[in-house]
């Protein structure tokens, strides 16, 4: 075995089962070259001091504070006898079914143009000026993703097209960070939210403040860098954020 | 405050954060907290900013709790938006994140080895605080693997699993990340003999 050989055969040798096939070579080369028994040291020792930096600091109890803030603000920790037994999507109350009903497609409407996003990779020249437009408001489906059966479709298309108009979530950061003013979906939303659950409006505000410049942020590094597979997922899980947030509300406001 | 000792499993534990119950919710976080900020932690060095991660990383998981169905370990499922979060912070900030499955040969950011660093060995301990700046200037995505293997212990199988990339790719960042990490290792030793 030389030294080449030693370098193509660490990867697999240095921490896993010793291979028959290669280790008593190794070992002998290693034992006789003190180039490469420097090198295999060295590695070694550098992977038995990284230990040491394991989890030996914990995060300081006012992370678990905001968290549960957090969580409770979005209704996801609920008292026991709250908890829902039905599923999200489907009003209980007839007399409040027509509320925010349009939440439904609305919430389906970003989960479909964050996959078609994710799914479809624009040219880099197309991506840089016209992705936005393309990529959000062709991917408006015939019928949303997910509705309840009791949900209409062509009033649903119409608003949901209209949440999908990249109006807060799009375009390539330039010049300094002005706060886009809020779609006239997320508008709809807070008056809503207002209405129903005035004390909750604040927390559902900036959650949507959050979630949409995560969105506009990714989607102008998409928008650079269009072969990042794993930018594009995360864009995806924004508008999942996004369109969780709104279920969540639903759910909530009912 | 709820006592966060750990009564239930974490499969129970699961099963009632998605009902809601917020004592399911403080095992879930108080059981991996630790990992996730130690993760976070050695990613960006800084320690309020890895809070700040770690806090959008739980918040991320808590909020699609009731998608999980158990096709993976739970701690596999955490760690890997753990480190999609932490990634996603580091390239807006503009810095390279380069997909795993990218062979990386430049070694265009491996200090200069001309320098007297053949002469210099690596035995012995090595200081810690070095150890971590020298990690802090690996590329992301050597520094990821590097983290979830050498420094949290995971195996090869499961960081495939929390980055996406296959179980050879994953052995061969760390070799690279290994490898750099030496190299900057020797360097930093060599600068400090000559300042004395």
């Amino acid at each position: 075995m030389t030294c080449s050989d030693v370098q193509r055969v660490l990867p697999e040798l240095l921490d896993g089962a010793p291979d028959g096939a290669f280790q008593t070579d190794f070992d002998t080369h290693v034992k006789s070259c003190p180039a490469c028994s420097e090198l295999v040291s060295d590695l070694k020792l550098i992977s038995s001091e990284a230990r040491q930096l394991a989890a030996t600091e914990e995060p300081a109890p006012r992370v678990w504070v905001r968290i549960a803030a957090e969580l409770r603000a979005e209704g996801l920790i609920r008292e026991p006898q709250s908890a829902p037994t039905r599923p999200i999507l489907i009003p209980t109350s007839p007399r409040r079914r027509w509320s925010a009903w349009w939440l439904v497609p609305v919430a389906a409407a970003l989960l479909a143009a964050g996959s078609y996003v994710v799914s479809h990779k624009p040219a880099p020249q197309v991506a840089k000026q016209q992705a936005p437009a393309t990529s959000v408001t062709s991917a408006v489906p015939e019928t949303p993703a997910v509705t309840s059966p009791s949900v209409p479709t062509s009033a649903p298309q119409q608003l949901a097209q209209k949440s999908a108009q990249p109006t807060d979530i799009v375009g390539p950061a330039v010049g300094p960070a002005v706060e886009p003013a809020p779609s006239a979906e997320d508008q709809q939303f807070l008056s809503v939210v207002s209405t129903r659950a005035p004390s909750m409006r604040a927390t559902y505000e900036n959650q949507l403040q959050a979630v949409n410049a995560d969105i506009r942020e990714t989607q102008a590094y998409v928008d650079r860098n269009p072969g990042d597979a794993d930018a594009r997922q995360h864009l995806m899980d924004a508008y999942q954020q996004k369109a969780l947030l709104y279920q969540i509300a639903l759910d909530r406001i009912q | 405050m709820t006592d966060p000792k750990q009564r239930i499993t974490e499969a129970e534990a699961i099963e009632q954060a998605k009902q809601g119950h917020e004592a399911a919710f403080e095992v879930l976080y108080h059981l991996h907290k630790r990992r996730v900020y130690s993760l976070c932690l050695r990613m960006v060095s800084n320690p309020a900013q890895a809070e700040d991660l770690a806090q959008e990383a739980f918040l991320q998981l808590f909020r699609k709790i009731s998608t999980f169905r158990g096709e993976s370990a739970f701690s596999t499922w955490l760690h890997r938006m753990t480190v999609n979060v932490v990634l996603m912070q580091l390239r807006k900030k503009g810095l390279p994140v380069v997909s795993l499955e990218e062979t990386l040969d430049a070694d265009d950011e491996a200090p200069r080895k001309e320098f007297g660093t053949k002469d210099v060995r690596l035995t012995g301990s090595i200081d810690r605080l070095q150890l971590q700046r020298a990690i802090d200037r690996l590329p992301p995505g050597y520094r990821t693997v590097f983290v979830l293997h050498d420094i949290e212990g995971f195996e090869h199988n499961e960081i495939a699993e929390i980055v996406g990339c296959s179980i050879g790719n994953s052995k061969s960042q760390l070799h690279k990340a290994r490898l750099k990490l030496r190299d900057y290792l020797k360097f930093m030793r060599a600068e400090k003999a000559k300042t004395g």
